[in-house]
């Protein structure tokens, strides 16, 4: 029925527990939303409002074997409780935000930390450090009925089995009504949107070889392992 | 057949001159690539390009695919005081890879377009300040204008063009192409040192000198030479 002078990509999506697939529209990220990774990153965590950034849609990776991104010689990880949307919408009160989470998912937000320290020094833009390919990791999406509203529990990542991050949800700067009213005010939000929510302290690199597990209470582990370009 | 949870988004896409539409993958920008542009923009210190720069990490940023807005009203986006237009030759990607050479990256393109980069210019001056990331400034809804794609990857005649932007009938940018500190080849082969560039994507290759504001009611017309212009006009929000 279309027609497409070439051939049109394939719509990114991830699956969701109990069947089923999500399709991603875009994927907005929170920087700073844990007062010890603020710390850590050497920022005032009351000081700092949240910044918003964004991966590409089709930058979503749901586990397995993930090479080695380009250009880097510092991959690094970033464990994160993500939130799909069924429903959007322009300055979304906080109030009425959980009526358009369609579930949540534990996430990874891969960095090319070298490249965004260059792109701080030089107040240049850090897409090329955040929209990596493959650089959005997502587990399945547990859908929000099937659990509790989803503001505490523990977010823990490993590498190697040896646990790297760990916080509680219910530590967040911005909680999640808080994240969908801030940002549905510089973007409509729509269906298919992603928001992964910010990291807590103990990011790191990641090398060749190395198996990385995101967990949190509730939800499914993701797990990816990182190889070699074929 | 795949079975979605929610009705999957739509596959954004630009017309082509001659028929048919382009798929949108990734919008890939450039920005600082015509030198009175990088002069106005960070002040007069900017010498010509040496090697060294030719082979800094150049600057790039994305746009959301579906941000794709092929003119007709646009409404004043929001949270800005300061939108600006930025009038830029747009290429259109059929193939990729990445680590390309200029030359293999020539023989990826699929065609041309003209666009206009919609940016709040408030929100950029911030995030620069702060060191922060350039998306709330730049990967704004319906920010990235394109006309109609020419399914030509003749680059030679394209480099005798001239993009002029107006608004309100008023010129406002006018640059020949042949000043693009890069040209279009090497900025595909730039962008593939970093990312995979794949048939969908459009890039857009930077804007000359004569940014500026725009208002609801004014009417903007960007033209390069033989390619299709794009029209728009700012409406209230």
């Amino acid at each position: 029925m279309s027609d497409f002078v070439i051939k049109a990509p394939a719509i990114p999506s991830v699956p969701v527990n109990g069947g089923g697939r999500f399709p991603v529209r875009r994927i907005f990220c929170v920087g700073k939303n844990y007062a010890d990774h603020v710390k850590e990153m050497g920022g005032d965590p009351k000081k700092t409002p949240p910044v918003f950034f964004t991966k590409p849609a089709d930058a979503v990776h749901t586990g397995g074997a993930l090479i080695y991104p380009l250009a880097t010689d510092n991959l690094h990880y970033e464990g994160e409780m993500v939130v799909a949307l069924k429903s959007g919408g322009m300055n979304i009160p906080a109030g009425t935000a959980g009526e358009h989470i369609f579930g949540y998912a534990a996430g990874c937000d891969l960095t090319r930390r070298d490249l965004q320290a260059a792109a701080k020094s030089e107040g240049a833009p850090w897409d090329a450090a955040k929209g990596l390919d493959n650089g959005a990791v997502v587990g399945a999406i547990t859908v929000a009925e099937d659990i509790d509203t989803l503001d505490a529990g523990i977010l823990s990542l490993s590498v190697n089995d040896e646990i790297r991050q760990q916080a509680d949800l219910s530590t967040m700067i911005w909680s999640v009504p808080e994240i969908i009213n801030r940002l549905s005010q510089l973007f409509e939000l729509k269906a298919g949107d992603l928001i992964y929510t910010g990291t807590p302290e103990g990011v790191g690199p990641l090398v060749l070889g190395d198996t990385c597990r995101i967990e949190i209470d509730g939800l499914q582990r993701v797990e990816f392992t990182v190889t070699q370009a074929a | 057949m795949t079975k979605y949870v929610i009705p999957a988004p739509k596959q954004p896409a630009v017309p082509v001159v001659g028929g048919g539409l382009f798929p949108v993958r990734r919008i890939f920008c450039i920005g600082q690539n015509y030198l009175a542009d990088v002069k106005e923009m960070i002040g007069d210190h900017v010498k010509e390009t040496d090697d060294e720069e030719k082979n800094a990490i150049p600057v790039v940023f994305n746009k959301p695919a579906d941000s794709i807005c092929t003119g007709g009203n646009i409404a004043l986006p929001l949270a800005t005081d300061n939108l600006h237009y930025e009038g830029e030759l747009v290429v259109a990607m059929k193939g990729g890879g990445s680590n390309l050479s200029p030359y293999a990256a020539e023989e990826m393109i699929f065609g041309f377009a003209v666009g206009c980069d919609l940016t709040r210019r408030d929100l950029q001056e911030v995030a620069k300040e702060l060191s922060g990331p350039w998306e709330m400034a730049k990967a704004i809804d319906n920010g990235a204008v394109v006309g109609g794609i020419l399914p030509e990857r003749d680059f030679w005649a394209l480099e005798k063009a001239h993009l002029i932007l107006s608004v309100n009938g008023e010129v406002r940018q006018s640059e020949n192409l042949k000043e693009m500190i890069k040209p279009v080849w090497n900025i595909v082969a730039d962008i593939s040192r970093y990312f995979e560039v794949k048939p969908g994507d459009l890039i857009f290759t930077g804007t000359p000198a004569g940014v500026g504001q725009l208002l609801p009611g004014d009417r903007v017309r960007v033209g390069i030479n033989d390619l299709a212009p794009v029209e728009f006009r700012v409406t209230n929000r």
